[in-house]
């Protein structure tokens, strides 16, 4: 048997040489990838440059992407945030982030205002449940200056009373204007619900009272105790010399100690919990609802098959329009039917866990048709679909997936993200290779594990008085025909 | 090792072969054989060689343009990338719909991609263009229609293929207009409702400065029109517009060549648009001239209770808009450049917050204005440039109970803008926009606008380092002539909420024809006057 089979790999392996010449995306458009149970494969060429990665003496890691070009940007991506606080300090992260902008020891706030209007250079930053990050985008020529500015900010912020106090106002009606928005209110809650009683549950802005109360040692502990640098990325993308980049971390972030003083902040355990809130307020015109199961983290190998059921119940809104145009079944029932203003599904991923479901905005009387309707959608998934639309919602899922790595900023936070969820980034041939062996059964398989008969946690606010009830919504996970 | 060869076999290119031996792979008992949807995401697929990466070069990649026969013109520019990004931009919008009803080009815009003789809908495109990696845009602007798409490099064909269906063969069915009505009747009705009123006060602005003329006349199909507008509407204004000669293929990641080619194939032997008669090639009708813009100034006003606009629990402050605009230049004129460092220069946006230090927050609007009112809400400043004309405008917003003051402040600031210039604050601005310039340009789309355009307004593409030299060059001088060439003209007003305190539009004229800015004190009592 060994014998006829190696004639046949001496007839194939000349093609297989001579196929390292197509260009990468025919070898990767290649479909027979999918159900191939093999683990050897032939080397992609891709059209784009490396991801390289250096690791300094304290841990911290210098990943950059270098395209040459005049532009670039350069942040520091920090696996700390919200979900590193308690009930009495929650808030803080983001309290630390807004204080980090009003000077350090060398640069009174004006001062690094200026230097960086002057450059021409961008600072910013944002605080999540896991993440903190900060970066600039400038020239590359000034990208030394930027990084100094970083390290500066990061590592010699003054918190000075008077700012600390200043700020809490500034917070505070950050907080009110964030609760304009609904759809991250129904967001924040459905976190409160879903992971009660854990530190996932909090939100990054944290209750008024903390903020009113948060003190300038609170923030300076935070910070000496979480932006560590076995903790830290430095990534950069664009116009950037890999060899210079880890040279200058080295000089400006190498000697940050990876000990701790205090207690070792230690990542807690989340715990989901099917569960329902209704925030009911019959004068506002929509009603805003999610519906969510546990789904899982990062590294998980089922995230990607999840991601993937995700793109399959898709998203629309009525700006889209209706008629055939629509490729998921879910949006072309909510056209016909009028079902919903919009809807999407979405797929949160946290370290060990995660939040997959529809989140929907419609009127009144509609709420109880379309959670049918998502359930029966979810029902179907759990079924097994078409092996077509898993592979037309692999062809979306690829395509806003590359689309989307645009510019040296969503590149850079892309690397900065990928290193601290998977601890490299994924090459793209990889992740290709990965989506393309998900057929519909891996699909039907995952689905079933993470979604048919689960609790679900459930949000509405608004005019909610006709949100299935929970019991109903629970019968709906699960379907008893053959 | 059998079991390894036997996988090469899989991943080869010979269709039988690999069929033949999977076959066999499933019946082996081998325990190399893993399924690599449960191999955690943390960790590189065991056996996966690493890709072969492309390095940067510092070949700097030119702007080809090409002429073809009928008039078409053709222009790329390679880039580095796995994704190019290919469209066909027409001078066609707003502007040119005088004969018309407006809102053709909205209706265009909304039934863009849809059906054509060669794909039965907007999904079947969608479909082919997802095998390339593809996704596809139309955007419309006052003087631009832009259909556009990014693919995989390899998808170049099929890209050509449907650029060329849908520009050249929409066939507009009736239940796609249907949709296209209903569609642009959301977007009105979600115009109207947006807290944040800003499309609805640039056709405010524009209809003010350019008064029942071309860059004046609604870009948003206004509700009385959207059941006029039918199929041989369309077409009539298609037949007219949509010349060759007002048409520019444009690519950013092709080989030029490769793209002439193509556009030759597609776009002149093998398909001809649906409005033209039996017999009539694309381009053999002469093109109709174009209007010139006028620029008239005047003022629009519309009062609305915006005490409520919160869609949610938690209300927002009642703000008055203002906008003012004065007449700035074409993007063709040499005091464009100027112009734009002067926008740079004011800046400005939300008082709450400028988005961190980059986002100007030492600009005049921020200095002189959002720092120094507090009660001022925003104040921004944009320049809106066209062919022959251009629009210098600044939008503002405070409660309506200090309008009248508002608008003191912000005519003032206009004023200024004539007077002594800082060199710090004119290099900052410089600065900035030569890394908005570089740093816009970082997105392929945006190459691929930037060429287009500018193909389509002059036939050739100046370099980004053309631009940033020209920035570099702006002094003290340029700023002043350029602010006292706007002055000159008359002012355009637009204003939306309550409007009780808004002063009257002769002494609005008259503070900018004054130095200090100052609006005639008509109000106050004197003893001594008469």
């Amino acid at each position: 048997m060994a014998s006829s089979l190696l004639k046949v790999n001496g007839g194939v392996s000349g093609l297989v040489k001579l196929s390292q010449k197509v260009p990468c995306a025919v070898a990767l458009n290649n479909r027979r990838w999918r159900s191939a149970k093999a683990l050897t494969y032939e080397q992609a060429v891709l059209n784009i440059p490396e991801t390289k990665v250096t690791t300094l003496n304290n841990g911290i890691r210098v990943a950059t992407e270098n395209t040459g070009i005049i532009t670039s940007t350069v942040g520091l991506w920090i696996d700390a945030g919200s979900r590193y606080e308690n009930a009495r300090n929650n808030g803080v992260a983001h309290f630390a982030e807004h204080l980090l902008y009003k000077g350090t020891k060398k640069r009174s706030q004006t001062d690094l205002e200026l230097e960086i209007e002057n450059l021409g250079a961008h600072l910013s930053s944002y605080t999540t449940r896991e993440q903190t990050a900060f970066y600039a985008k400038c020239f590359q020529k000034d990208l030394p200056k930027a990084l100094e500015i970083l390290a500066d900010i990061t590592q010699n912020s003054r918190f000075a009373e008077e700012d600390v106090e200043k700020e809490r106002g500034v917070i505070l009606r950050e907080l009110q204007e964030a609760e304009t928005n609904l759809q991250e209110v129904v967001f924040d809650h459905l976190h409160a619900i879903a992971y009660q009683g854990t530190p996932l549950g909090q939100t990054t802005f944290g209750p008024s009272e903390n903020i009113k109360s948060l003190q300038r040692n609170d923030l300076i502990e935070y910070v000496g105790n979480n932006f560590k640098p076995p903790r830290i990325v430095i990534a950069a993308a664009g116009g950037v010399n890999h060899d210079e980049l880890v040279r200058l971390a080295e000089q400006h972030f190498g000697r940050i100690g990876a000990g701790y003083e205090g207690e070792v902040p230690i990542l807690q355990q989340a715990r989901f919990t099917g569960s329902e809130l209704r925030v009911r307020d019959d004068f506002m015109p929509l009603a805003h609802v999610a519906v969510a199961v546990e789904g899982c983290g990062w590294q998980d190998p089922d995230s990607l098959a999840l991601l993937l059921a995700s793109t399959l119940v898709g998203s629309w809104d009525r700006s889209h329009g209706g008629g055939a145009n629509l490729s998921n079944q879910l949006a072309q029932h909510t056209v016909k039917l009028n079902l919903a203003h919009s809807y999407q599904s979405f797929n949160t991923s946290y370290t060990d866990t995660g939040l997959w479901g529809v989140y929907f905005v419609t009127d009144r009387l509609h709420i109880d048709d379309f959670i049918y309707n998502v359930q029966h959608e979810w029902m179907r998934l759990c079924g097994g679909v078409k092996e077509s639309e898993v592979e037309r919602a692999r062809n979306q899922l690829i395509t806003s997936l590359l689309q989307h790595l645009e510019g040296t900023t969503p590149v850079c936070d892309d690397i900065g993200r990928q290193i601290l969820n998977y601890g490299r980034r994924i090459p793209l041939d990889e992740l290709e290779l990965r989506l393309n062996a998900i057929n519909s059964t891996t699909l039907r398989d995952v689905c079933m594990k993470y979604i048919y008969d689960k609790c679900p946690a459930v949000v509405g606010v608004g005019p909610v008085e006709g949100l299935t009830d929970y019991n109903r919504l629970r019968a709906g996970m699960y379907w008893l025909r053959t | 090792m059998a079991a390894r060869l036997m996988n090469r076999v899989v991943n080869g290119k010979g269709q039988r072969i690999s069929k033949f031996s999977r076959r066999l792979l499933s019946s082996s008992k081998s325990n190399n054989n893993v399924d690599i949807t449960n191999l955690t995401l943390a960790e590189k697929l065991p056996g996966l060689p690493d890709p072969q990466y492309a390095s940067v070069t510092s070949h700097a990649y030119d702007t080809h343009v090409t002429t073809l026969d009928n008039g078409l013109k053709v222009a790329s520019e390679n880039k580095f990338g796995q994704f190019c990004t290919v469209g066909v931009l027409m001078s066609s919008g707003s502007r040119y719909e005088a004969a018309y009803p407006s809102g053709v080009t909205h209706f265009l815009e909304k039934l863009s991609f849809g059906t054509t003789p060669l794909w039965s809908d907007r999904d079947r495109i969608l479909q082919d263009l997802e095998k390339v990696g593809g996704i596809c845009d139309c955007q419309g602007s006052r003087d631009t229609l832009v259909y556009a798409a990014s693919a995989r490099t390899h998808g170049l064909d099929t890209v050509l293929n449907i650029l060329s269906d849908v520009t050249l063969r929409p066939l507009f069915p009736d239940d796609q207009i249907d949709h296209a009505r209903k569609a642009i009747g959301f977007e009105i009705e979600a115009m109207h409702m947006d807290p944040n009123p800003e499309s609805l006060l640039m056709e405010m602005i524009h209809s003010a400065a350019y008064h029942g003329n071309t860059l004046g006349l609604p870009r948003i199909c206004p509700p009385e029109n959207i059941n006029i507008i039918t199929r041989p509407v369309l077409y009539a204004y298609m037949n007219e517009r949509h010349h060759p000669k007002n048409t520019v293929i444009a690519g950013v990641g092709v080989d030029h060549e490769k793209l002439v080619q193509l556009a030759h194939k597609f776009f002149v032997e093998e398909k001809k648009p649906l409005w033209l008669s039996e017999g009539e090639t694309w381009g053999q009708r002469e093109v109709e001239p174009t209007c010139i813009s006028q620029y008239t100034g005047g003022s629009v006003q519309v009062e609305k209770d915006l005490s409520n606009v919160s869609l949610g629990p938690t209300p927002m402050p009642e703000l008055v808009h203002v906008v003012f605009g004065l007449e700035s230049c074409s993007h063709k004129d040499p005091d464009f450049i100027a112009f734009c460092v002067l926008n740079m220069m004011l800046g400005g946006g939300g008082s709450f917050s400028a988005g961190g230090p980059g986002k100007g927050m030492y600009t005049r609007l921020y200095l002189n204005v959002l720092n120094r009112y507090v009660w001022i809400e925003s104040a921004t400043a944009y320049n809106h440039a066209y062919e022959d004309s251009g629009l210098f405008c600044i939008h503002a917003s405070s409660h309506p109970s200090k309008l009248r003051e508002l608008v003191e402040v912000i005519l003032r600031e206009i004023v200024f803008t004539a007077s002594t210039v800082y060199q710090d604050e004119l290099n900052r601005a410089k600065r900035q926009l030569q890394s908005m310039l570089m740093m816009n340009l970082e997105v392929r789309p945006v190459v691929f606008e930037d060429i287009g355009r500018q193909v389509l307004a002059g036939s050739t593409r100046h370099p980004p380092q053309f631009y940033f030299d020209q920035i570099g060059n702006i002094t003290e001088r340029d700023i002043q002539r350029v602010a006292n060439r706007m002055l000159k003209s008359k002012l355009s007003v637009a204003a939306y909420g309550s409007l009780a305190g808004l002063p009257a539009y002769e002494d609005m004229e008259a503070a900018i024809l004054n130095k200090n800015g100052r609006i005639p004190n008509k109000q106050s009592f004197s003893l001594f006057r008469r």
